[in-house]
């Protein structure tokens, strides 16, 4: 699709891109496109810039097509940010884990939920495919040998280390719990303390390197290869030996993280997120694949958008307090997914807002993620030493008390398990802004693809042989964050998808 | 030998001793010279980052990184339970204290070449000062 288009628009990009080409090259700007070698050092059907959940599923994707492929990886390990996530992936539509579980989940419900989930940021297309694929995706992570116990955990946050299956977003939240019907798609290997990611990634690697595939590390991609009509033809690779360029038959996946590790990339696109702490994610994720494909005219979207997870739960019995602004007013329904939180305060609140508790929905013990504002032995004394406006977080406690003693929440809707009035003293407010509070934060800004993963330029068209995957890409994940494992869902989905086109592609 | 001899030489450019362990929670002489004193409540924030891998709460285990309960006079790659250790930071025979660690956040790269862990270079001294008195706090009494 696309590769022979040949419209004004399209030849002037031509012209563009040569003429960018020439400029980089001239200016020696560290990722701009080179022009084709006299002779190439290497080469293989489909270069995969990155080895997290997005490269290694576009190298084996490939590899069991019969294709050549050769995985760079910048750093000394592979594993990318996938290793060190909680290796949820976001699947459903009846998986065989959960139909063995007894949940009824189908595609159409997964759709609804993601669609009304993402706003108006919605990926309709890649949505509609990845509900579609989600039942085959499941089967071939577990071909590929990753494993899932047959347990479900009933917790929001997944900190049981056997179970497999738990309700990892917003589907229980209102208003999508009205919307469509809640199911668990969470699939995540059992393991410790949230290290689902090393298992998940250990799996697709060692299958990967059973399929004959040896991850290169400390090959650090850093320009494309460009021919004078715009198509990629390769990459210029860096590694201890020095500059090699390698071509690429079929295709590049640039598969090299988000750019949450780039301060400059970061306050100029998502001042937001740079103002956060911690920055999430592996020390790769330095943007470089967003500004390969930035360099030839990719276009990007979603640059100032992110996950920014505050995470108050667990323990559960917290999301009984309420979140509130410096109005004292309440703005978002405390049993949202932690990332939905997040973003409200973050991004609507300017970064600052409290969670009121009191004896019973008290943490038990001091936590490192948040920090006390205040305490008081009644929310007049609270707001006080607050300094909120007047009688606002006492209207807001009074309101909220009157409707909660009947396990009501005319205001925001929170589940009825999470409704309780505050009334046992003392009384907490724990400070939610982004200076004291723990928001893990990383990038959705990447550039913008097609179904298949192809990259489109600034003018909608696509750029023949380049492809991008995971957070490289503008993907399925937009802000708010609504569920865990859409990120690495969409990294090791897309990367495949980018492999399967590239494979069948006519260079 | 090679990661011995650039582990020592970090130990020298930090101009600490190496392998002597630290009281926990106490900054020994050494580190009063060449490291600001820290602000452990500043820390708990620089430190934020790490929690990608590591607790240092007691109880709290081990995540994709070993916990770093009590961990200065401990020595390295030896805590039971977490079988993922480099070889490189086995076989480093260091026993960490606030002077290793300071010069370890500062040279990600060139401190123990070969270890696993893998993370962005904490540049500030007064930062890589409160991280530490951040994690000097996590001790039995």
């Amino acid at each position: 699709m696309g590769e022979r288009a040949t419209s004004p628009a399209r030849r002037k990009f031509l012209r563009a891109g040569t003429l960018a080409a020439a400029a980089a090259a001239f200016s020696g700007a560290p990722h701009a496109p080179a022009a084709e070698p006299r002779r190439w050092d290497d080469e293989a059907d489909l270069l995969v810039m990155g080895s997290g959940g997005a490269g290694v599923s576009a190298a084996l994707e490939a590899r069991s097509r019969g294709a050549e492929v050769r995985v760079y990886e910048m750093l000394p390990i592979p594993g990318g940010s996938s290793c060190l996530s909680g290796g949820v992936c976001y699947m459903g539509g009846g998986t065989p884990l959960q139909k063995a579980l007894g949940f009824e989940d189908s595609r159409e419900d997964m759709y609804r939920f993601m669609v009304a989930a993402s706003g108006r940021y919605a990926a309709l297309a890649k949505i509609e495919v990845y509900c579609n694929e989600s039942l085959a995706h499941f089967d071939w992570l577990v071909a590929n040998g990753v494993k899932y116990a047959q347990r479900f955990s009933p917790e929001k946050e997944l900190s049981h280390e056997a179970a497999s299956l738990y309700f990892c977003g917003n589907e229980r939240a209102y208003p999508y719990r009205d919307i469509a019907r809640p199911a668990p798609r969470g699939h995540v290997p059992p393991a410790k303390n949230q290290t689902g990611g090393r298992s998940l990634m250990q799996s697709l690697l060692a299958s990967l390197q059973q399929h004959g595939v040896q991850v290169i590390t400390g090959a650090s991609c850093e320009r494309l290869v460009l021919a004078s009509d715009g198509t990629v033809l390769g990459v210029e690779v860096r590694d201890a030996r020095g500059m090699r360029a390698v071509r690429a038959r079929k295709g590049v996946v640039l598969a090299a993280g988000g750019f949450i590790h780039n301060p400059q990339m970061l306050k100029q696109h998502a001042p937001e997120l740079f103002a956060c702490s911690p920055h999430w994610g592996r020390a790769g994720d330095l943007g470089i694949g967003i500004r390969m494909g930035m360099s030839i005219g990719a276009n990007v979207l979603h640059m100032r958008q992110g996950f920014a997870v505050l995470p108050l739960y667990p323990p559960e019995n917290v999301l009984k307090g309420v979140v509130v602004n410096l109005r004292g007013q309440r703005c978002v329904s405390e049993d949202s997914y932690y990332g939905v939180v997040g973003h409200e305060l973050l991004f609507n609140q300017g970064g600052r807002g409290y969670l009121i508790v009191d004896r019973a929905s008290d943490y038990a013990a001091p936590d490192y993620r948040l920090v006390v504002a205040a305490e008081a032995p009644s929310i007049a004394a609270l707001e006080a030493r607050l300094a909120l406006p007047q009688q606002s977080l006492q209207q807001t406690v009074a309101y909220y008390n009157r409707y909660a003693e009947r396990g009501e929440d005319p205001l925001l809707r929170k589940a009825h398990d999470y409704l309780a009035p505050l009334s046992a003293p003392p009384f907490k407010a724990y400070d939610l802004s982004i200076e004291q509070a723990f928001y893990a934060v990383h990038t959705f800004g990447g550039l913008e693809t097609t179904v298949n993963a192809e990259v489109l330029n600034v003018e909608g068209e696509v750029i023949p042989g380049l492809y991008a995957a995971g957070r490289t890409s503008a993907g399925i994940p937009v802000a708010p964050y609504y569920a865990s494992g859409l990120s690495i869902g969409d990294s090791t989905f897309f990367g495949r998808r980018a492999a399967m086109h590239a494979v069948a592609r006519r260079a | 030998m090679r990661l011995l001899a650039a582990a020592s030489l970090c130990i020298a450019a930090a101009g600490a001793v190496a392998s002597r362990a630290a009281p926990p929670g106490t900054a020994s002489p050494v580190a009063a010279s060449a490291m600001p004193t820290g602000d452990a409540a500043r820390g708990r924030q620089i430190f934020a980052p790490c929690r990608t891998c590591h607790y240092p709460e007691k109880g709290y285990g081990h995540h994709n990184g070993p916990s770093l309960f009590a961990i200065f006079g401990r020595r390295a790659g030896t805590q039971q339970g977490f079988p993922y250790y480099s070889e490189a930071l086995k076989r480093s025979n260091l026993v960490w204290t606030p002077e290793l660690l300071n010069a370890w956040l500062a040279n990600p790269t060139t401190f123990i070449p070969g270890t696993d862990m893998v993370f962005v270079a904490i540049p500030g001294a007064q930062d890589r000062a409160d991280l530490i008195a951040y994690l000097a706090q996590f001790h039995d009494p």
